[in-house]
């Protein structure tokens, strides 16, 4: 009887204009979503190409590892973020690697292009959020109301059939009608991809099919919802402006109103604030510096001993600049720390407080996923960091400076033949490595059981409410 | 309660006692008894508020009797409903079905959750045609149906359903009389199948051509019941304005005889 059920219900949703319709525009938002996706990747492809020639292009000509003024690593565009874009177009994706500074990435593609920022990508994510919880709502509104209105839901309660029969059947025929349009146009989609000569690692594949598992269940929160508030309404229209509100509050109100809230809840100092106060410190501690400086006392005032005295100053001033950097990078990492715990606060309880609507769950999910979500710009900043480190052992190994200390170092030249330049490929390369599939799934698991936990109360509610439905 | 032998061949619906009060305190049925057997065809005439979609709810078990009890095949229907239900069918006043179905599919899926799955397109095919219903639109969807023909797809789900008891809501109202002269046919060889039919109606005419037992039901309570033998050569029209205008059982009985 169950299957009876599932079955007529697919063949309702099917059959109806409004399935064909909001397919339609679903499949061709879905595909389009691929194509710009794909089209985009190749565009930043081309770009993060470019960008790292011009790199080492400028380091051409340079006869001295040590002249080098500027060298920048750059994040490399990765397919699913073209398809999950987080916040990959809003934080910085290049970073200068010379010298001794904290590390900051700039370059932001809506930095370099806001008029995406104003009218943002068109990617899947959207679409799940948006278009795909519209898409429930329209299809699942009149799930209960719309059989009594009709008279059918009467007709069908006067055969021996369960209620629980039939609103599980209503259930998953629902889902199962309307998450196999969706797999289509998202099948389709992935066709596109090779055909664009974009192609997925394995694990990429993987990472794919679970954000669509993560839609999918994002898809089932909204349609249990309608089946639920259906059951508790006698008229469609009123389930559907139910919904509607519903809609605009998870969707719409709650995650903004959450990173408000907490916003207001924890004080986060801003960049400003701590800059200010580092620029206070360095120069307080410029001017101890020049003092000690000028205390400089050379072994031997001989002018043959020039070299040595060079040397003595070089190793004095390097000395002095490391006790330096030591005091300013211990409160720049007290300030910095004592920034990222506030803003660590800010985000778990603005995160918390925006659980409460699944949108924000198939965000922070589909986001791990793609490896867009917040965790990239501290991701990139970490690698960039474990590469300045590389960077360091190879200009030590080929100048014999370290130059972790920075400072200003002096070379004497003694009118030798210009040496042959240096070759800039012998860089380090940067090779990003993302967070492992293993760590990402871990870190989106919490969000898919909540979406998951979702499902299943308002599959309970609808069951519930139901089972006491005034059929009449 | 189980069915009991004897008696269960030819008692289908009783109604004992059967009463109910909704939440709001208005009493919609006051102890009302009837009782239709095999073969019989019950007319429960009543104005609008009467009751009488009440007591159809009642024995469907979409409402709860605050008092006594409705019966299928001896079955209380509150108490066992989805095996009470198991020997009625039901055909409301405004057949509506699934409009974009064809009537065959509208029949597979109904005689399906009534608990017949074996049957054929033929079947379905031969159903159509008792109705009245001709092969050319037996694939048509039911939204360009009119309402005749979908009350006669409705008949054809109930007939499908082989049910020992049929409770049929207002069926004739809105159709046209030769769609109405039509219906009351089949209703008369559903009781030459032995069905017993309880039917709810406005509809004095047709309820003459064709009833066994005329009740009329007014604020809740039965006021009048009686074999439609005993109205032989009586204006039932008169007779049930006078009823339904309150007149008490004298000046009634001087009208017609009759004895509530």
């Amino acid at each position: 009887m169950l299957r009876t059920v599932i079955d007529k219900e697919v063949r309702d949703i099917v059959t109806s204009t409004k399935f064909a319709v909001a397919f339609g525009v679903c499949a061709l938002l879905i595909i389009a979503a691929f194509y710009i996706g794909a089209t985009h990747f190749k565009v930043s492809q081309e770009q993060y190409e470019a960008s790292k020639a011009v790199n080492l292009r400028q380091m051409e000509g340079v006869t001295d590892w040590m002249q080098i003024q500027q060298h920048r690593i750059f994040l490399p565009p990765k397919p699913l973020a073209a398809l999950v874009s987080g916040v990959s177009n809003d934080i910085g994706r290049t970073v200068e690697i010379v010298g001794h500074r904290e590390i900051t990435a700039r370059d932001s593609k809506f930095n370099e292009e806001p008029i995406f920022a104003v009218f943002r990508l068109l990617d899947l994510e959207f679409i799940f959020q948006v278009v795909l919880s519209l898409f429930a709502i329209l299809l699942g509104y009149d799930a209960i109301s719309g059989e009594k209105e009709k008279g059918t839901l009467r007709l069908s309660l006067a055969n021996a059939l369960p209620r629980s029969t039939y609103i599980l059947g209503k259930f998953i025929g629902s889902f199962a009608a309307l998450s196999v349009a969706l797999l289509v146009a998202i099948a389709i989609g992935c066709l596109l991809l090779p055909t664009l000569s974009i192609s997925l690692t394995g694990e990429e594949w993987g990472r794919l099919g679970l954000i669509i598992l993560v839609g999918l269940l994002y898809f089932g929160v909204f349609l249990g919802a309608s089946v639920f508030v259906s059951s508790l309404t006698h008229r469609s229209s009123n389930s559907f402006l139910l919904l509607l509100v519903m809609w605009i509050m998870t969707v719409m109100v709650i995650p903004r109103a959450s990173v408000l809230l907490a916003g207001r809840a924890v004080d986060v100092p801003s960049v400003d604030e701590i800059d200010a106060e580092k620029a206070t410190l360095a120069s307080q501690l410029w001017e101890e510096f020049r003092a000690d400086l000028s205390g400089f006392k050379p072994s031997s005032n001989s002018q043959a001993d020039i070299e040595k005295t060079m040397d003595e100053f070089n190793k004095y001033m390097d000395s002095l600049t490391t006790l330096r950097n030591e005091k300013i990078a211990a409160v720049t990492d007290r300030l910095n720390e004592s920034r990222r715990n506030a803003q660590v606060s800010q985000q778990r309880l603005a995160f918390d407080l925006a659980r409460l609507s699944p949108a924000t769950s198939l965000t922070l999910a589909t986001g791990t996923l793609a490896g867009t979500s917040l965790d990239l710009k501290g991701h990139f900043l970490e690698e960039a960091l474990a590469y300045r480190e590389g960077y360091y052992d190879f200009m030590e190994e080929k100048t014999g400076v370290n130059m972790r200390g920075g400072g200003m170092f002096m070379r004497m030249s003694h009118g030798e033949e210009e040496p042959d330049p240096i070759n800039p490929r012998e860089l380090p390369d940067f090779r990003y490595q993302p967070a492992t599939l293993a760590a990402s799934v871990e870190s989106a698991v919490v969000d898919m059981g909540i979406l998951a936990l979702f499902n299943l109360l308002f599959f309970a509610g609808a069951v519930m409410a139901f089972l006491k439905y005034d059929a009449r | 309660m189980n069915e009991q032998p004897t008696r269960e061949t030819t008692l289908r619906l009783e109604a004992v006692n059967l009463t109910k009060r909704y939440e709001d305190g208005v009493l919609a049925l006051d102890h009302i008894n009837f009782a239709v057997q095999s073969g019989e065809l019950f007319v429960m005439l009543g104005g609008n508020g009467a009751g009488k979609t009440t007591a159809i709810n009642l024995f469907l078990n979409f409402l709860e009797p605050t008092e006594g009890e409705a019966r299928i095949n001896g079955i209380a229907s509150h108490r066992e409903p989805l095996k009470a239900k198991q020997h009625v069918a039901f055909v409301s006043e405004n057949v509506m079905l699934y409009g974009n179905f064809t009537a065959i599919q509208n029949l597979d899926f109904f005689a399906r959750i009534g608990g017949k799955t074996d049957f054929r397109r033929n079947d379905y095919r031969d159903v159509l045609l008792r109705v009245g219903l001709p092969e050319d639109v037996h694939d048509k969807r039911l939204k360009s149906f009119s309402k005749g023909m979908r009350q006669k797809c409705g008949i054809a789900i109930a007939i499908l359903k082989d049910a020992s008891a049929i409770l049929l809501d207002e069926p004739t109202a809105g159709l046209d009389p030769k769609a109405g002269h039509e219906f009351v046919r089949l209703l008369d060889s559903l009781r030459s199948e032995g069905k017993a039919v309880f039917m709810s109606t406005h509809d004095i005419f047709r309820a003459r051509e064709i009833a066994d037992t005329f009740a009329i039901l007014d604020r809740g309570r039965i006021i009048m019941q009686e074999p439609a033998s005993n109205l032989a050569g009586k204006d039932l029209e008169t007779l049930y304005i006078q009823y339904m205008a309150g007149h008490n059982n004298s000046s009634v009985a001087a009208a017609g005889g009759i004895h509530a």
